[in-house]
């Protein structure tokens, strides 16, 4: 349990604005993800969630700090870490299946098992019968399935997502929730989610970390204790609302500051 | 454009200063193209140099003769202009607006569009003689560009503008004159610009063809009597009035928003 | 257009029939073919009225001969081996000018695209000389060069190649941020990033460019025969007005107008080939 999982250690990213100043977009990050678990982030926009699983990625340069994700050091990006982003990231040209296939192309993973893994993944995310459909002939959701696939395919062992819902509907939203539940329940993935809906993270995730506005820091880490099978039902249970009040109380302040702090840049 | 970028780390580039880079290295890119002017008038003795170019055009400029030449093929431009751009700004309107329009005369404007019309200039000089087959010949050259970009633009409006046109009661003129053209303004710029060099293009191959006045014909003359100081002379007046007019009407385009 | 601050291209360089946006709603059945039977019907009416003005004689045969005396003519062309030496060589030219300007645009429009600032440095000029307005320097490229293929080739390039940098640029600069960022997290070199990414998403514009890269290297070529040449279809529209024999010259002009609409018929094959599945609603 010690090498496998995700270990942030003192991470600190900082960035220089156009106007001279210094942001700190993470401030002196120190996290531990176990293998298999599952994660969620939340906290204000703006703040350094994006930044901090660009670090992961490996597409983020670090100031100090580093991350090890499964005994790794991060030093660029890896196949072994899958990412899903918030836009659309289905290649139009491309069919479904090029479009799963198209990471292992570029991984060299031989023909036969591209097919082979390319299918099985078309399968796990529920799209099967959509080999051969164009990314234009999809919903948004079934697009962001297709990502996923794409990403599920390298077989890594980290998936990490960025706000992969922000862009659809909440019923959607919802829908696919229980799909990446489902999905790593089979695959036993350490996941870790960023999103800026509580509810989802709430749903979704054994761990939740909320994250302040800049510089950004963890300022609350909230364990999940719902029960493991939960579904959609348990938003109206009271120890989700427990929950969900005390990552909200935790939010607030963070959120309104940060929400300040935009409008007066008139970002 | 401000903030930096957290994904990838990629700064966002300071607008301000990169601009003035540009502006310096689009200046200094002329200087380089004078140079190389200079150079190769100095290898081969054919071309007359920047230098006594610019002297022959100025004496030029000074012959009652010359202005004559220039006055015909810039107010014959003009002229082409202000027509292609009325009819081709018509056209393009009834072809946004006219589902019924676009299918009949679709297919036709694309085949057009992609002929070289200086081949109808034979067709034109016996119906509209010497000095108007040339207007009609710019005419044509001009009317393209203005009709396809306002032909898109318009057709690519927002439906919901003709929603708000109809909401307010708006007479045919005022969707038109409030509502239609200064949404299609850029595009519409765009097609003037092309339209105003192409006019000038047009006018002046006429003239290398046949013509009694005019600068295109200074430049055929010119060429055919070795006397290449003149040729360059004029192509450098008129390939100078096409560039600054695109540049001006390219900047004025930007602005636009 | 500026390119520099990612804004749409010059509306005359869009793909045919698409926005950048959300596909089109598929059109209803033959708005495509309801125009194909239009401009059938209407180029018969058209034929139609001009013979019968012809027969009338409204105008005079020497002006405007009608289309019965024009197929003769025609037919007569397809048996002159100057014809088609003619053919040939403006052929030539054009497909020459369309192969190095296509080309050059498209490594000039990449290289835009990797460096902006160059390209910043370069598109006032680029703008200001779209395509047709490099016409005027012909009888300077004649001195230099001599009257032969190579002045109008060299030329017809240039006029090509304007339009294809500045579209292959414009849809480079429009490739969605994330598809890149996806590249970077599978891994992928540069070339892969290049080819495997930015230019398939860019395919719409650079086949635009393409689209106004060979009419401008037909319109090129033509207008330069047209002006002064030793031969070629242009050349020898201008032979025969000179010589006064008009109903061969209106056949030669026909021919160029057939030439123009097959390239313009080709190109749209060809953009629909590439773009198959990617604008189906």
């Amino acid at each position: 349990m010690t090498d496998r999982g995700i270990q942030i250690d003192e991470l600190t990213v900082r960035f220089p604005t156009p106007d001279g100043e210094q942001v700190t977009a993470v401030d002196r990050v120190t996290q531990r993800i176990p293998e298999s678990g599952f994660v969620s982030i939340v906290g204000p926009s703006g703040c350094g969630k994006s930044t901090l699983l660009g670090v992961i990625a490996g597409l983020q340069p670090v100031t100090t700090g580093d991350v090890v994700v499964d005994g790794r050091v991060v030093t660029g990006p890896d196949r072994r870490v899958g990412l899903v982003f918030q836009e659309d990231s289905t290649l139009p040209w491309k069919t479904v299946t090029d479009n799963v296939r198209f990471a292992m192309q570029i991984a060299g993973v031989d023909r036969a098992e591209q097919r082979r893994r390319a299918r099985e993944a078309i399968d796990l995310v529920g799209l099967t019968g959509f080999e051969e459909a164009y990314p234009s002939m999809l919903s948004g959701g079934m697009r962001q399935r297709v990502a996923l696939a794409r990403s599920l395919a390298l077989e890594p062992s980290v998936l990490l997502m960025d706000e992969p819902f922000a862009a659809l509907d909440q019923q959607t939203r919802l829908l696919l929730g229980a799909e990446i539940l489902r999905i790593w329940r089979r695959t036993h993935q350490t996941v870790l989610f960023v999103t800026h809906d509580l509810s989802e993270a709430l749903l979704l995730s054994q761990q939740v970390w909320v994250m302040s506005y800049r510089p950004g820091r963890i300022i609350d880490v909230v364990d999940v204790d719902l029960p493991e099978d939960r579904d959609a039902s348990v938003v109206s249970t009271p120890e989700f609302n427990q929950l969900q009040n005390r990552v909200w109380e935790s939010l607030r302040a963070e959120s309104l500051r940060g929400f300040r702090q935009e409008s007066a840049v008139g970002a | 454009m401000t903030a930096a970028h957290p994904a990838t780390g990629a700064l966002a580039v300071r607008v301000p200063d990169r601009r003035h880079y540009a502006l310096l290295g689009s200046v200094g890119l002329a200087v380089l193209g004078l140079v190389i002017w200079q150079i190769a008038a100095g290898l081969v003795f054919v071309i007359p140099a920047p230098l006594a170019t610019v002297r022959t055009l100025l004496a030029n400029l000074m012959t009652g003769g010359y202005l004559v030449d220039a006055q015909v093929t810039f107010q014959n431009s003009l002229v082409a202009f202000l027509l292609g751009a009325l009819i081709g700004g018509a056209a393009g309107l009834v072809l946004g607006l006219s589902r019924w329009a676009r299918i009949l005369f679709e297919p036709l404007l694309i085949a057009l569009n992609g002929l070289p019309k200086i081949v109808l200039y034979p067709v034109l000089l016996p119906i509209f003689h010497l000095s108007g087959a040339k207007v009609v010949m710019g005419l044509l050259f001009a009317l393209f560009p203005i009709l396809i970009n306002v032909a898109i633009g318009v057709r690519e409006l927002p439906p919901v503008y003709r929603t708000l046109a109809r909401s307010v009661n708006a007479s045919r003129w005022q969707t038109l004159v409030h509502i239609i053209l200064p949404a299609i303004r850029r595009p519409l710029l765009t097609g003037v610009r092309l339209s105003v060099s192409l006019a000038v293009v047009g006018v002046v191959l006429s003239e290398f063809f046949a013509t009694r006045r005019g600068l295109g014909r200074v430049v055929l003359q010119a060429y055919s009597g070795g006397d290449y100081r003149n040729m360059m002379a004029t192509i450098l007046l008129l390939v100078s009035v096409s560039f600054v007019l695109s540049l001006l009407l390219w900047r004025l385009e930007r602005r636009v928003r | 257009m500026t390119v520099g601050q990612r804004e749409e291209a010059d509306p005359v360089a869009l793909p045919a029939g698409s926005t950048p946006g959300p596909p089109r709603r598929r059109r209803v059945w033959g708005d495509g073919r309801l125009s194909a039977l239009a401009t059938a019907v209407l180029l018969v009416a058209l034929g139609g009225c001009w013979e019968i003005g012809s027969a009338a004689k409204l105008w005079s045969p020497e002006v405007l001969p009608a289309p019965s005396a024009l197929l003769p003519a025609l037919q007569a062309l397809a048996g002159d081996p100057r014809f088609w030496a003619d053919a040939g060589r403006t052929g030539g030219e054009v497909l020459g000018s369309i192969g190095f300007g296509g080309v050059a645009g498209l490594l000039v429009g990449v290289s835009f695209w990797k460096a902006p600032l160059v390209g910043r440095v370069f598109e006032p000029y680029l703008v200001s000389f779209y395509a047709v307005p490099l016409v005027l320097f012909y009888p300077v490229m004649i001195v230099l060069v001599g009257l032969g293929t190579p002045s109008v080739i060299i030329l017809a390039s240039v006029m090509a190649a304007i339009p294809m940098a500045l579209n292959t640029w414009v849809g480079l600069a429009a490739v969605p941020p994330v598809y890149l960022r996806l590249a970077r997290s599978i891994s992928c070199t540069r070339w892969q990033q290049l080819f495997r990414v930015a230019l398939p998403s860019a395919a719409p514009y650079v086949l635009a460019g393409l689209r106004l890269a060979v009419v401008y290297a037909l319109i090129g070529c033509i207008a330069m025969e047209f002006t002064t040449a030793q031969a070629g279809l242009g050349y020898r529209i201008r032979y025969l007005y000179d010589s006064f024999e008009t109903a061969p010259m209106y056949a030669y002009i026909l021919v160029v107008l057939v030439v123009s609409i097959i390239l313009t018929a080709l190109l749209a094959v060809l953009e629909r080939v590439v773009m198959a599945g990617r604008n189906r609603s």
